[in-house]
């Protein structure tokens, strides 16, 4: 059972990993890893200092890295409050 | 949840629309239009509001023109867009009326559309542009309308007055993101999004000459477009007849996709293909630009 709980956590940890890697690479940050990006913090504004172009630009790159679509608006901006919310959401909308 | 109070200049607006909208229902569209006359003679006698407001754009679309001929270029400009609202009022008072229009290029959009990527449907305050874009609602997939939208606009929409639902979907311009990451959606879902190019409501802007001067146009449009490969169709409307419109398709966009930087280029490349293009519509119908405020110097 433990090592189920286990598996689960390493495949969250992956996909906040990828997600962050997505982030830097495609989005351009420049001066930030991966590893320097909080699970917590905010995406956008005073957290990572996104833009809504930004935003524009990780809707496409969710699909396209993940496969995932937002559908609903609400669901969407709670998805967008940082990796650890998009990687829960991903998580979800993957799930068989 | 009580209603915020209005203010007296707003009952006094509210008055007004209300005396229009009785005139309309009594006497019809010749009505409302013969109203109009005493209406702006007296905002142009007495008020000097609307001649500075107008004037950054006579006196970039006409600069030939004195003082009488400015006065009278107002007149004009005031009196189009007085027909504009007194249609839309008529459309939404009146059952059983409308107006006559064609869909120029209607082909181009619905090959557009077949792409299956979305399309950005670059639109601008030009001629009777809310209501004639209401019409294209036989495009074979939902249309969404990013803009300011006010539910309790003293100047309403015609469908808000009949209290029939919303041609559209209405993508908030004041919601998340500015309303992109929704209009991203809709465009991943291949649908159609209607965005106004002439006014800034927040989000990246660009500079590009207008009328020879630099202003800075609204950029979003583009962005959405690079992101997700869907093509930019830009469509005027403009008001032909009492009860005729225009509708044309007059450029397509495709921005290329890329890095971010690339993008940007695409930005600017789209936006100075927009200012040329509405460029070319005001010198065809130089009384029917809507933006009655210092355009250049926002």
């Amino acid at each position: 059972m433990g090592s189920v709980y286990a598996k689960g956590e390493t495949i969250m940890e992956e996909l906040k990993n990828k997600i962050k890697e997505v982030i830097v690479k495609d989005l351009k940050l420049q001066g930030l890893t991966p590893a320097e990006i909080d699970d917590d913090a905010p995406l956008f504004e005073e957290g990572l200092g996104l833009d809504s172009l930004d935003a524009v630009e990780l809707v496409v790159l969710v699909q396209k890295y993940f496969g995932v679509q937002i559908e609903d608006m609400d669901e969407g901006q709670k998805a967008f409050r940082s990796v650890n919310s998009l990687a829960q959401f991903i998580s979800d909308r993957q799930a068989p | 949840m009580t209603k915020p109070r209005r203010t007296l200049s707003a009952r006094l607006e509210a008055l007004g629309h209300w005396f229009f909208y009785v005139a309309l229902r009594v006497f019809g569209q010749r009505g409302g239009y013969l109203l109009l006359y005493p209406v702006i003679g007296t905002y142009l006698l007495f008020g000097r509001g609307i001649h500075r407001q107008t004037r950054p754009y006579l006196r970039r679309r006409f600069p030939g023109h004195g003082a009488w001929a400015r006065w009278v270029d107002t007149m004009k400009i005031v009196l189009s867009f007085g027909r504009v609202l007194v249609d839309r009022g008529w459309l939404g008072m009146c059952r059983g009326v409308g107006l006559d229009g064609e869909l120029i290029g209607a082909r181009e959009l619905l090959d557009l559309i077949g792409e299956g990527k979305g399309v950005v449907l670059l639109t601008a305050h030009v001629g009777n542009w809310q209501t004639a874009l209401s019409r294209i609602n036989d495009l074979s997939v939902p249309i969404n309308s990013l803009m300011h939208y006010e539910e309790e606009a003293v100047a309403k929409h015609y469908f808000d007055l009949r209290n029939e639902p919303v041609p559209f979907r209405i993508i908030k311009s004041d919601g998340f993101m500015g309303g992109l990451v929704e209009a991203t959606v809709a465009l991943q879902r291949g649908e159609v999004v209607t965005i106004m190019g002439d006014r800034y409501t927040g989000g990246p802007a660009v500079e590009a000459d207008f009328l020879g001067d630099p202003v800075r146009f609204p950029a979003a449009a583009y962005s959405l477009a690079s992101a997700t490969g869907a093509p930019v169709a830009i469509l005027l409307a403009a008001k032909t007849g009492r009860r005729r419109y225009r509708l044309e398709v007059r450029a397509i966009f495709r921005p290329e996709g890329g890095d971010r930087d690339r993008r940007r280029e695409e930005m600017n490349r789209g936006v100075r293909c927009f200012a040329r293009v509405l460029e070319e519509y005001v010198g065809e119908y130089p009384q029917q630009w809507y933006n009655f405020f210092d355009f250049w110097h926002r």
